[in-house]
Protein backbone atom coordinates (compact mmCIF):
# COMPACT_ATOMS: atom_id res chain seq x y z
CA UNK A 1 0.00 0.00 0.00
CA UNK A 2 1.15 3.52 -0.83
CA UNK A 3 -0.09 6.51 1.17
CA UNK A 4 -0.33 9.92 -0.47
CA UNK A 5 -0.78 12.95 1.76
CA UNK A 6 -3.00 15.36 -0.13
CA UNK A 7 -2.53 19.10 0.37
CA UNK A 8 -5.58 21.34 0.14
CA UNK A 9 -6.69 24.88 0.88
CA UNK A 10 -9.74 23.95 2.93
CA UNK A 11 -11.99 23.69 -0.13
CA UNK A 12 -10.03 22.23 -3.02
CA UNK A 13 -7.13 19.85 -3.45
CA UNK A 14 -3.94 21.60 -4.40
CA UNK A 15 -2.10 20.69 -7.58
CA UNK A 16 0.59 19.07 -5.45
CA UNK A 17 -1.95 16.53 -4.19
CA UNK A 18 -2.70 15.36 -7.72
CA UNK A 19 0.98 15.22 -8.63
CA UNK A 20 1.42 13.06 -5.53
CA UNK A 21 -1.39 10.71 -6.63
CA UNK A 22 0.34 10.19 -10.00
CA UNK A 23 3.58 9.30 -8.26
CA UNK A 24 1.83 7.02 -5.77
CA UNK A 25 0.01 5.13 -8.56
CA UNK A 26 3.31 4.51 -10.35
CA UNK A 27 4.89 3.17 -7.16
CA UNK A 28 1.84 1.01 -6.41
CA UNK A 29 2.11 -0.61 -9.84
CA UNK A 30 5.68 -1.68 -9.11
CA UNK A 31 5.34 -2.55 -5.42
CA UNK A 32 1.77 -3.91 -5.47
CA UNK A 33 -1.20 -2.79 -3.42
CA UNK A 34 -3.44 0.22 -3.73
CA UNK A 35 -3.15 3.94 -3.11
CA UNK A 36 -4.68 5.43 0.02
CA UNK A 37 -4.92 9.16 0.68
CA UNK A 38 -4.83 11.38 3.74
CA UNK A 39 -6.35 14.82 4.18
CA UNK A 40 -5.62 16.77 7.37
CA UNK A 41 -6.81 20.04 8.86
CA UNK A 42 -9.63 22.56 8.51
CA UNK A 43 -12.08 21.64 5.76
CA UNK A 44 -10.69 18.10 5.48
CA UNK A 45 -14.13 16.42 5.54
CA UNK A 46 -15.32 18.41 2.56
CA UNK A 47 -12.07 17.95 0.66
CA UNK A 48 -12.18 14.19 1.34
CA UNK A 49 -15.32 13.98 -0.84
CA UNK A 50 -13.17 15.21 -3.73
CA UNK A 51 -10.04 13.28 -2.74
CA UNK A 52 -11.89 9.95 -2.74
CA UNK A 53 -12.21 10.08 -6.52
CA UNK A 54 -8.45 9.56 -6.79
CA UNK A 55 -7.65 6.86 -4.21
CA UNK A 56 -9.08 3.57 -2.92
CA UNK A 57 -9.56 5.01 0.53
CA UNK A 58 -9.09 8.44 2.03
CA UNK A 59 -8.30 8.95 5.72
CA UNK A 60 -9.54 12.16 7.31
CA UNK A 61 -7.88 13.76 10.33
CA UNK A 62 -9.72 16.87 11.52
CA UNK A 63 -11.28 18.57 14.53
CA UNK A 64 -10.36 21.33 16.98
CA UNK A 65 -6.80 20.00 17.49
CA UNK A 66 -6.11 20.19 13.77
CA UNK A 67 -6.98 23.81 13.00
CA UNK A 68 -3.40 25.10 12.85
CA UNK A 69 -0.55 23.40 11.02
CA UNK A 70 2.56 22.31 12.87
CA UNK A 71 5.18 19.87 11.55
CA UNK A 72 4.84 17.78 14.71
CA UNK A 73 1.09 17.28 14.24
CA UNK A 74 1.17 16.64 10.50
CA UNK A 75 3.94 14.05 10.94
CA UNK A 76 1.88 12.36 13.63
CA UNK A 77 -1.24 12.25 11.44
CA UNK A 78 0.72 10.89 8.47
CA UNK A 79 2.33 8.24 10.66
CA UNK A 80 -1.05 7.16 12.01
CA UNK A 81 -2.49 6.93 8.49
CA UNK A 82 0.56 5.04 7.18
CA UNK A 83 0.13 2.49 9.96
CA UNK A 84 -3.63 2.22 9.39
CA UNK A 85 -3.02 1.67 5.68
CA UNK A 86 -0.01 -0.58 6.17
CA UNK A 87 1.87 1.71 3.81
CA UNK A 88 5.55 1.08 3.06
CA UNK A 89 5.88 4.29 1.07
CA UNK A 90 4.44 7.71 1.87
CA UNK A 91 4.28 10.36 -0.87
CA UNK A 92 3.86 14.05 0.01
CA UNK A 93 4.30 17.43 -1.64
CA UNK A 94 7.75 19.01 -1.31
CA UNK A 95 6.31 22.32 -0.22
CA UNK A 96 8.17 24.09 2.54
CA UNK A 97 5.84 22.71 5.17
CA UNK A 98 5.86 19.30 3.46
CA UNK A 99 9.62 19.07 3.59
CA UNK A 100 9.55 19.91 7.28
CA UNK A 101 7.04 17.30 8.44
CA UNK A 102 8.21 14.55 6.06
CA UNK A 103 11.64 14.73 7.75
CA UNK A 104 9.89 13.96 11.04
CA UNK A 105 7.79 11.22 9.47
CA UNK A 106 10.89 9.53 8.02
CA UNK A 107 12.41 9.37 11.51
CA UNK A 108 9.16 7.97 12.98
CA UNK A 109 9.07 5.27 10.28
CA UNK A 110 12.87 4.78 10.31
CA UNK A 111 12.52 5.31 6.57
CA UNK A 112 14.68 6.44 3.67
CA UNK A 113 13.83 10.06 2.87
CA UNK A 114 13.89 11.01 -0.81
CA UNK A 115 13.46 14.75 -0.77
CA UNK A 116 12.16 17.17 -3.40
CA UNK A 117 12.18 14.53 -6.13
CA UNK A 118 11.68 15.18 -9.84
CA UNK A 119 10.66 11.60 -10.53
CA UNK A 120 10.45 8.40 -8.52
CA UNK A 121 9.97 4.71 -9.20
CA UNK A 122 10.41 1.32 -7.54
CA UNK A 123 12.27 -1.83 -8.53
CA UNK A 124 12.62 -4.90 -6.37
CA UNK A 125 12.85 -3.82 -2.75
CA UNK A 126 14.16 -0.34 -3.45
CA UNK A 127 12.78 3.03 -4.44
CA UNK A 128 14.63 5.33 -6.78
CA UNK A 129 14.39 9.04 -7.44
CA UNK A 130 16.00 11.87 -9.29
CA UNK A 131 16.57 15.24 -7.69
CA UNK A 132 18.68 18.37 -7.97
CA UNK A 133 21.56 19.07 -5.61
CA UNK A 134 24.44 21.52 -5.21
CA UNK A 135 22.16 24.57 -5.39
CA UNK A 136 20.16 23.12 -8.26
CA UNK A 137 23.23 22.68 -10.47
CA UNK A 138 23.56 18.89 -10.33
CA UNK A 139 21.03 16.23 -11.26
CA UNK A 140 21.41 13.09 -9.18
CA UNK A 141 19.88 9.66 -9.01
CA UNK A 142 19.28 8.17 -5.58
CA UNK A 143 18.24 4.76 -4.31
CA UNK A 144 16.47 4.28 -0.99
CA UNK A 145 15.57 1.27 1.10
CA UNK A 146 12.00 0.50 2.20
CA UNK A 147 10.12 1.89 4.01
CA UNK A 148 10.48 5.23 2.26
CA UNK A 149 9.11 8.76 2.40
CA UNK A 150 9.16 10.62 -0.91
CA UNK A 151 8.44 14.32 -1.35
CA UNK A 152 7.42 15.53 -4.80
CA UNK A 153 8.86 18.74 -6.20
CA UNK A 154 6.03 21.01 -7.43
CA UNK A 155 5.39 21.20 -11.18
CA UNK A 156 7.30 18.00 -12.01
CA UNK A 157 4.55 15.44 -12.44
CA UNK A 158 1.37 15.15 -14.53
CA UNK A 159 -1.79 15.69 -12.50
CA UNK A 160 -3.73 12.47 -11.79
CA UNK A 161 -7.15 11.90 -13.32
CA UNK A 162 -10.04 10.71 -11.12
CA UNK A 163 -10.35 6.90 -11.02
CA UNK A 164 -13.72 6.16 -9.39
CA UNK A 165 -14.98 6.65 -5.87
CA UNK A 166 -13.02 5.34 -2.89
CA UNK A 167 -14.10 5.11 0.72
CA UNK A 168 -13.82 7.92 3.28
CA UNK A 169 -12.58 6.93 6.73
CA UNK A 170 -12.21 9.33 9.66
CA UNK A 171 -9.06 8.61 11.64
CA UNK A 172 -8.87 9.61 15.30
CA UNK A 173 -5.36 10.80 16.16
CA UNK A 174 -4.65 12.02 19.68
CA UNK A 175 -2.05 14.67 20.28
CA UNK A 176 0.82 13.66 22.54
CA UNK A 177 3.17 15.80 24.64
CA UNK A 178 5.36 16.70 21.66
CA UNK A 179 2.48 17.97 19.53
CA UNK A 180 1.49 20.40 22.29
CA UNK A 181 4.88 22.09 22.46
CA UNK A 182 4.33 24.46 19.55
CA UNK A 183 1.56 27.02 19.83
CA UNK A 184 0.72 29.23 16.86
CA UNK A 185 0.20 32.78 18.17
CA UNK A 186 -0.32 34.78 15.02
CA UNK A 187 -0.58 34.38 11.25
CA UNK A 188 1.07 36.91 9.01
CA UNK A 189 -0.54 36.95 5.59
CA UNK A 190 1.60 37.11 2.50
CA UNK A 191 1.31 40.35 0.62
CA UNK A 192 1.45 40.73 -3.13
CA UNK A 193 0.58 37.91 -5.53
CA UNK A 194 -2.53 35.81 -5.14
CA UNK A 195 -0.84 32.65 -6.39
CA UNK A 196 1.54 30.50 -4.30
CA UNK A 197 5.05 31.23 -5.48
CA UNK A 198 6.28 27.65 -5.65
CA UNK A 199 3.19 26.43 -7.50
CA UNK A 200 2.87 29.33 -9.93
CA UNK A 201 3.24 28.70 -13.65
CA UNK A 202 4.33 32.29 -14.15
CA UNK A 203 6.70 34.07 -11.77
CA UNK A 204 7.53 37.76 -12.10
CA UNK A 205 10.58 38.71 -10.06
CA UNK A 206 11.87 42.22 -9.52
CA UNK A 207 15.46 43.03 -8.57
CA UNK A 208 17.23 45.96 -7.01
CA UNK A 209 17.07 47.84 -10.33
CA UNK A 210 13.33 48.34 -9.77
CA UNK A 211 14.53 51.21 -7.59
CA UNK A 212 11.76 51.37 -4.97
CA UNK A 213 9.00 49.47 -3.18
CA UNK A 214 6.46 51.55 -5.17
CA UNK A 215 7.87 50.28 -8.46
CA UNK A 216 6.71 46.78 -7.47
CA UNK A 217 3.12 47.86 -8.12
CA UNK A 218 4.04 47.42 -11.76
CA UNK A 219 5.41 43.93 -11.03
CA UNK A 220 2.20 43.05 -9.17
CA UNK A 221 0.07 44.33 -12.03
CA UNK A 222 2.04 42.29 -14.56
CA UNK A 223 1.90 39.16 -12.38
CA UNK A 224 -1.87 39.54 -11.84
CA UNK A 225 -2.42 39.99 -15.56
CA UNK A 226 -0.62 36.68 -16.24
CA UNK A 227 -2.13 34.84 -13.26
CA UNK A 228 1.36 34.60 -11.80
CA UNK A 229 3.16 35.15 -8.52
CA UNK A 230 5.50 37.94 -7.46
CA UNK A 231 9.11 37.13 -6.60
CA UNK A 232 11.98 39.24 -5.31
CA UNK A 233 15.75 39.01 -5.01
CA UNK A 234 17.75 39.06 -1.82
CA UNK A 235 18.78 42.68 -2.43
CA UNK A 236 15.11 43.69 -2.62
CA UNK A 237 14.30 41.85 0.61
CA UNK A 238 17.31 43.43 2.33
CA UNK A 239 16.09 46.85 1.21
CA UNK A 240 12.76 46.07 2.90
CA UNK A 241 10.71 46.53 -0.27
CA UNK A 242 9.15 43.06 -0.20
CA UNK A 243 8.52 40.33 2.44
CA UNK A 244 10.91 37.38 2.90
CA UNK A 245 8.23 34.98 1.72
CA UNK A 246 8.71 36.26 -1.82
CA UNK A 247 12.44 35.69 -2.01
CA UNK A 248 13.65 33.48 -4.85
CA UNK A 249 17.13 32.02 -4.48
CA UNK A 250 19.46 29.98 -2.32
CA UNK A 251 18.14 31.37 0.96
CA UNK A 252 14.62 31.78 -0.34
CA UNK A 253 12.33 29.66 -2.46
CA UNK A 254 13.09 27.52 -5.46
CA UNK A 255 10.68 27.95 -8.34
CA UNK A 256 10.30 26.07 -11.59
CA UNK A 257 7.55 27.84 -13.52
CA UNK A 258 6.68 27.65 -17.21
CA UNK A 259 7.94 31.18 -17.62
CA UNK A 260 10.11 33.22 -15.27
CA UNK A 261 10.47 36.98 -15.66
CA UNK A 262 13.65 38.45 -14.15
CA UNK A 263 13.11 42.20 -14.24
CA UNK A 264 16.04 44.42 -13.27
CA UNK A 265 17.65 41.31 -11.73
CA UNK A 266 21.43 41.06 -12.21
CA UNK A 267 21.43 37.26 -11.73
CA UNK A 268 23.89 36.31 -8.99
CA UNK A 269 24.59 32.58 -8.54
CA UNK A 270 22.55 32.61 -5.33
CA UNK A 271 19.56 33.91 -7.25
CA UNK A 272 20.02 31.46 -10.12
CA UNK A 273 19.90 28.56 -7.65
CA UNK A 274 16.25 29.43 -7.09
CA UNK A 275 15.14 29.76 -10.70
CA UNK A 276 17.57 28.05 -13.08
CA UNK A 277 15.19 25.17 -13.79
CA UNK A 278 12.42 27.43 -15.10
CA UNK A 279 11.22 26.32 -18.52
CA UNK A 280 11.51 29.72 -20.20
CA UNK A 281 13.45 32.63 -18.71
CA UNK A 282 12.76 36.22 -19.75
CA UNK A 283 14.98 39.07 -18.58
CA UNK A 284 14.90 42.84 -18.82
CA UNK A 285 18.02 44.65 -17.68
CA UNK A 286 19.72 47.85 -18.73
CA UNK A 287 23.17 46.25 -18.36
CA UNK A 288 23.89 44.09 -21.45
CA UNK A 289 26.62 42.28 -19.46
CA UNK A 290 24.35 41.30 -16.54
CA UNK A 291 24.93 37.59 -15.69
CA UNK A 292 21.18 36.95 -15.96
CA UNK A 293 21.36 37.20 -19.77
CA UNK A 294 23.43 33.98 -19.83
CA UNK A 295 20.46 32.26 -18.12
CA UNK A 296 17.92 33.88 -20.45
CA UNK A 297 15.85 32.63 -23.37
CA UNK A 298 14.32 35.98 -24.31
CA UNK A 299 15.81 39.22 -23.10
CA UNK A 300 15.51 42.94 -23.56
CA UNK A 301 18.40 45.28 -22.88
CA UNK A 302 16.68 48.41 -21.67
CA UNK A 303 15.22 50.38 -18.80
CA UNK A 304 12.62 48.29 -16.98
CA UNK A 305 10.63 51.44 -16.17
CA UNK A 306 10.07 51.94 -19.89
CA UNK A 307 9.97 48.34 -21.10
CA UNK A 308 7.68 46.84 -18.44
CA UNK A 309 4.77 49.30 -18.89
CA UNK A 310 4.94 48.59 -22.63
CA UNK A 311 4.97 44.82 -21.96
CA UNK A 312 1.89 45.25 -19.75
CA UNK A 313 0.09 47.05 -22.59
CA UNK A 314 1.09 44.32 -25.07
CA UNK A 315 -0.23 41.56 -22.79
CA UNK A 316 -3.50 43.47 -22.33
CA UNK A 317 -3.85 43.65 -26.11
CA UNK A 318 -3.12 39.93 -26.37
CA UNK A 319 -5.67 39.04 -23.68
CA UNK A 320 -8.25 41.32 -25.28
CA UNK A 321 -7.81 39.65 -28.66
CA UNK B 1 21.79 28.05 29.23
CA UNK B 2 23.49 26.11 26.49
CA UNK B 3 23.11 26.76 22.76
CA UNK B 4 24.14 24.51 19.89
CA UNK B 5 24.57 25.21 16.17
CA UNK B 6 24.63 22.18 13.87
CA UNK B 7 26.87 23.11 10.95
CA UNK B 8 28.21 21.68 7.68
CA UNK B 9 31.01 22.36 5.26
CA UNK B 10 29.88 22.83 1.64
CA UNK B 11 31.29 24.12 -1.65
CA UNK B 12 30.95 27.87 -2.14
CA UNK B 13 28.03 28.59 -4.47
CA UNK B 14 30.31 30.80 -6.55
CA UNK B 15 32.83 28.05 -7.25
CA UNK B 16 32.53 25.77 -10.29
CA UNK B 17 31.69 22.17 -9.59
CA UNK B 18 32.80 19.30 -11.77
CA UNK B 19 31.69 15.72 -12.21
CA UNK B 20 34.10 12.83 -12.77
CA UNK B 21 32.83 9.33 -13.49
CA UNK B 22 29.26 10.19 -12.51
CA UNK B 23 30.27 11.73 -9.19
CA UNK B 24 30.70 15.34 -8.08
CA UNK B 25 34.39 15.97 -7.51
CA UNK B 26 35.03 18.74 -4.98
CA UNK B 27 38.77 18.82 -5.64
CA UNK B 28 39.75 22.44 -6.23
CA UNK B 29 36.39 23.79 -5.05
CA UNK B 30 36.40 26.38 -2.26
CA UNK B 31 34.82 24.79 0.78
CA UNK B 32 33.09 27.02 3.30
CA UNK B 33 30.85 27.03 6.35
CA UNK B 34 27.37 26.70 4.78
CA UNK B 35 25.93 30.22 4.54
CA UNK B 36 22.64 29.06 6.02
CA UNK B 37 24.59 27.63 8.99
CA UNK B 38 26.37 30.98 9.45
CA UNK B 39 23.06 32.39 10.63
CA UNK B 40 22.86 29.52 13.13
CA UNK B 41 26.35 30.18 14.50
CA UNK B 42 25.66 33.92 14.72
CA UNK B 43 22.41 33.26 16.57
CA UNK B 44 23.93 31.05 19.27
CA UNK B 45 26.77 33.54 19.82
CA UNK B 46 24.21 36.34 20.22
CA UNK B 47 22.21 34.22 22.67
CA UNK B 48 25.34 33.60 24.72
CA UNK B 49 26.22 37.31 24.65
CA UNK B 50 22.72 38.29 25.76
CA UNK B 51 21.95 35.59 28.32
CA UNK B 52 25.30 33.96 29.21
CA UNK B 53 26.01 30.26 28.98
CA UNK B 54 27.86 28.23 26.38
CA UNK B 55 27.78 28.20 22.55
CA UNK B 56 28.75 24.84 21.06
CA UNK B 57 29.02 23.82 17.39
CA UNK B 58 28.20 20.25 16.40
CA UNK B 59 28.65 18.66 12.99
CA UNK B 60 28.26 15.34 11.20
CA UNK B 61 30.59 15.06 8.22
CA UNK B 62 33.98 14.17 6.82
CA UNK B 63 37.23 15.07 8.65
CA UNK B 64 37.60 18.22 6.54
CA UNK B 65 34.49 19.64 8.28
CA UNK B 66 36.94 20.72 10.99
CA UNK B 67 37.87 23.74 8.79
CA UNK B 68 34.28 25.01 8.79
CA UNK B 69 34.08 24.31 12.50
CA UNK B 70 37.19 26.47 13.08
CA UNK B 71 35.41 29.30 11.22
CA UNK B 72 32.47 28.97 13.63
CA UNK B 73 34.86 28.95 16.59
CA UNK B 74 36.61 32.05 15.15
CA UNK B 75 33.22 33.81 15.00
CA UNK B 76 32.95 33.19 18.74
CA UNK B 77 31.58 29.73 19.49
CA UNK B 78 33.24 28.07 22.50
CA UNK B 79 34.00 24.52 21.35
CA UNK B 80 33.04 21.88 18.83
CA UNK B 81 31.96 18.26 18.56
CA UNK B 82 32.52 16.61 15.17
CA UNK B 83 31.00 13.25 14.30
CA UNK B 84 33.19 11.96 11.50
CA UNK B 85 31.95 9.91 8.55
CA UNK B 86 33.25 9.97 4.97
CA UNK B 87 30.80 9.81 2.06
CA UNK B 88 27.08 10.45 1.90
CA UNK B 89 24.93 9.57 4.89
CA UNK B 90 21.19 10.37 4.74
CA UNK B 91 19.66 12.89 7.18
CA UNK B 92 17.57 10.29 9.04
CA UNK B 93 20.67 8.24 9.85
CA UNK B 94 22.62 11.40 10.71
CA UNK B 95 19.79 12.50 12.99
CA UNK B 96 20.18 9.35 15.09
CA UNK B 97 23.87 10.06 15.73
CA UNK B 98 23.37 13.80 16.28
CA UNK B 99 20.55 13.07 18.73
CA UNK B 100 22.94 11.00 20.85
CA UNK B 101 25.46 13.85 21.01
CA UNK B 102 22.72 16.40 21.78
CA UNK B 103 21.28 14.20 24.51
CA UNK B 104 24.68 14.30 26.18
CA UNK B 105 25.17 18.04 25.57
CA UNK B 106 21.62 18.84 26.73
CA UNK B 107 21.30 22.28 25.10
CA UNK B 108 18.25 24.53 25.55
CA UNK B 109 18.25 25.91 22.01
CA UNK B 110 19.61 24.44 18.76
CA UNK B 111 19.94 26.24 15.44
CA UNK B 112 20.87 24.82 12.04
CA UNK B 113 20.71 25.93 8.39
CA UNK B 114 17.37 25.97 6.58
CA UNK B 115 18.77 24.29 3.48
CA UNK B 116 22.11 22.62 2.73
CA UNK B 117 24.09 24.03 -0.18
CA UNK B 118 25.39 20.60 -1.25
CA UNK B 119 22.55 18.07 -0.87
CA UNK B 120 19.88 20.81 -1.16
CA UNK B 121 18.26 19.09 1.82
CA UNK B 122 15.97 20.85 4.30
CA UNK B 123 15.46 17.81 6.52
CA UNK B 124 18.23 17.75 9.11
CA UNK B 125 16.84 20.16 11.73
CA UNK B 126 13.38 18.59 11.85
CA UNK B 127 14.82 15.05 11.71
CA UNK B 128 17.15 15.62 14.67
CA UNK B 129 14.29 17.21 16.62
CA UNK B 130 12.06 14.20 15.92
CA UNK B 131 14.82 11.80 17.01
CA UNK B 132 14.98 13.70 20.32
CA UNK B 133 11.22 14.14 20.73
CA UNK B 134 11.72 17.91 20.60
CA UNK B 135 9.69 20.49 18.68
CA UNK B 136 11.19 22.25 15.66
CA UNK B 137 10.56 25.43 13.74
CA UNK B 138 11.80 25.83 10.18
CA UNK B 139 12.77 29.01 8.25
CA UNK B 140 13.09 31.21 11.34
CA UNK B 141 13.38 34.95 10.69
CA UNK B 142 13.04 36.28 14.26
CA UNK B 143 13.78 34.70 17.63
CA UNK B 144 13.61 35.66 21.28
CA UNK B 145 13.76 33.83 24.59
CA UNK B 146 10.78 34.27 26.88
CA UNK B 147 10.47 32.57 30.32
CA UNK B 148 11.62 29.09 29.38
CA UNK B 149 10.02 29.32 25.95
CA UNK B 150 11.05 30.76 22.63
CA UNK B 151 8.97 33.08 20.52
CA UNK B 152 9.84 32.76 16.86
CA UNK B 153 8.61 34.10 13.54
CA UNK B 154 9.01 31.72 10.64
CA UNK B 155 8.08 31.43 6.99
CA UNK B 156 5.44 29.01 5.71
CA UNK B 157 4.63 28.20 2.09
CA UNK B 158 2.53 31.34 1.98
CA UNK B 159 3.10 34.05 4.52
CA UNK B 160 4.59 33.62 7.95
CA UNK B 161 3.50 32.95 11.52
CA UNK B 162 4.57 33.61 15.08
CA UNK B 163 4.90 30.57 17.33
CA UNK B 164 5.61 29.98 21.01
CA UNK B 165 7.74 26.89 21.52
CA UNK B 166 8.60 24.91 24.64
CA UNK B 167 12.36 24.33 25.05
CA UNK B 168 14.54 22.47 24.26
CA UNK B 169 13.78 22.95 20.59
CA UNK B 170 15.48 23.11 17.19
CA UNK B 171 15.18 26.07 14.83
CA UNK B 172 16.30 26.23 11.21
CA UNK B 173 17.50 29.48 9.76
CA UNK B 174 16.30 31.81 7.07
CA UNK B 175 17.89 34.93 5.71
CA UNK B 176 16.82 37.90 7.82
CA UNK B 177 17.32 36.12 11.14
CA UNK B 178 20.53 38.07 11.74
CA UNK B 179 23.60 39.43 9.96
CA UNK B 180 26.48 37.01 10.60
CA UNK B 181 29.72 38.60 11.80
CA UNK B 182 33.07 38.03 10.12
CA UNK B 183 35.74 36.26 12.19
CA UNK B 184 38.31 38.74 13.50
CA UNK B 185 42.04 38.03 13.49
CA UNK B 186 42.17 37.59 17.30
CA UNK B 187 39.10 35.36 16.92
CA UNK B 188 40.91 33.22 14.35
CA UNK B 189 43.97 32.93 16.61
CA UNK B 190 41.84 31.93 19.61
CA UNK B 191 39.88 29.42 17.53
CA UNK B 192 43.05 27.42 16.87
CA UNK B 193 43.25 26.54 20.57
CA UNK B 194 39.57 25.81 21.10
CA UNK B 195 38.56 22.21 21.69
CA UNK B 196 37.12 20.08 18.90
CA UNK B 197 36.09 16.64 20.10
CA UNK B 198 35.93 14.04 17.33
CA UNK B 199 33.74 10.97 17.49
CA UNK B 200 33.70 8.27 14.83
CA UNK B 201 30.12 7.92 13.53
CA UNK B 202 30.42 4.13 13.87
CA UNK B 203 30.78 4.56 17.64
CA UNK B 204 27.33 6.20 17.61
CA UNK B 205 25.79 3.27 15.76
CA UNK B 206 26.02 4.59 12.19
CA UNK B 207 26.57 1.80 9.67
CA UNK B 208 25.82 2.87 6.12
CA UNK B 209 23.02 5.03 4.77
CA UNK B 210 19.36 4.45 3.96
CA UNK B 211 19.81 6.49 0.81
CA UNK B 212 22.58 5.96 -1.69
CA UNK B 213 23.63 8.39 -4.42
CA UNK B 214 23.99 6.40 -7.63
CA UNK B 215 24.93 8.97 -10.20
CA UNK B 216 25.43 12.72 -10.54
CA UNK B 217 25.66 14.94 -13.58
CA UNK B 218 25.98 18.67 -14.16
CA UNK B 219 22.55 19.92 -15.08
CA UNK B 220 22.51 23.24 -16.80
CA UNK B 221 19.75 24.04 -19.24
CA UNK B 222 20.62 25.43 -22.64
CA UNK B 223 19.15 28.90 -22.99
CA UNK B 224 18.19 30.50 -26.30
CA UNK B 225 19.73 33.87 -25.40
CA UNK B 226 17.66 35.86 -27.89
CA UNK B 227 18.45 39.36 -26.66
CA UNK B 228 16.70 42.40 -28.11
CA UNK B 229 18.10 45.91 -27.82
CA UNK B 230 15.42 48.03 -26.22
CA UNK B 231 17.55 51.00 -25.25
CA UNK B 232 16.28 53.21 -28.10
CA UNK B 233 12.78 51.93 -28.70
CA UNK B 234 11.54 50.24 -25.52
CA UNK B 235 7.93 49.94 -26.72
CA UNK B 236 8.97 48.12 -29.90
CA UNK B 237 11.24 45.78 -27.94
CA UNK B 238 8.38 45.06 -25.50
CA UNK B 239 6.04 44.27 -28.40
CA UNK B 240 8.62 41.96 -29.95
CA UNK B 241 9.33 40.03 -26.77
CA UNK B 242 5.66 39.50 -25.96
CA UNK B 243 5.16 38.30 -29.55
CA UNK B 244 8.05 35.84 -29.18
CA UNK B 245 6.64 34.55 -25.90
CA UNK B 246 3.22 34.13 -27.46
CA UNK B 247 4.11 32.72 -30.88
CA UNK B 248 7.50 31.04 -30.50
CA UNK B 249 7.78 29.98 -26.85
CA UNK B 250 3.95 29.64 -26.57
CA UNK B 251 4.01 30.44 -22.86
CA UNK B 252 1.64 33.43 -22.97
Amino acid sequence: MILVVMDHDGNELRKGALEGVSRARKLAEALGGEVAGLVVGPGAEGVAEKAKDYVSKVYVVSGPDWEAYTAEKWAKAAHAAAEAAGARVVVAPASRTGRSWTARLAVKMDAALLEDTLDSWAEGDKVYATKYSFLNRVLEKQAGTLPAVISVKPNTTPLAEPAGAGAVEPLAVELGELEKKVEVLEKIAETGGKVALTEAEVVVTGGRGMGSAEAFQMIEQFADLLGGAVGATRAVIDAGWRPYAEQVGQTGKTVQPNVYFALAVSGAVQHQAGMNKSKVVVAVNKDPDAPIFKETDYGVVGDVHQVLPAMIEEVKKLKGA
Amino acid sequence: MKYVAIIRQVPDGESKIKVDGGRVNLEGATLILDQMDEYAVEQIIRLKEAHGGEAVVVAFGPERTEEAMRTALAMGADRGVLITAEGYVDPVTQAGALAKVLTEEAPDVVFTGGQQADWDSQALGAAVAEALGWPSVTWTTAFELEDGHAKATHDLDEGAEVVRVALPAIFTTQQGLNEPRYPTLPGIMKAKKKEIKKIDAAELGVSGSKVEILEQQIMELERKQKIIDGTKEPAAAAAEIIKLLHEEAKVL
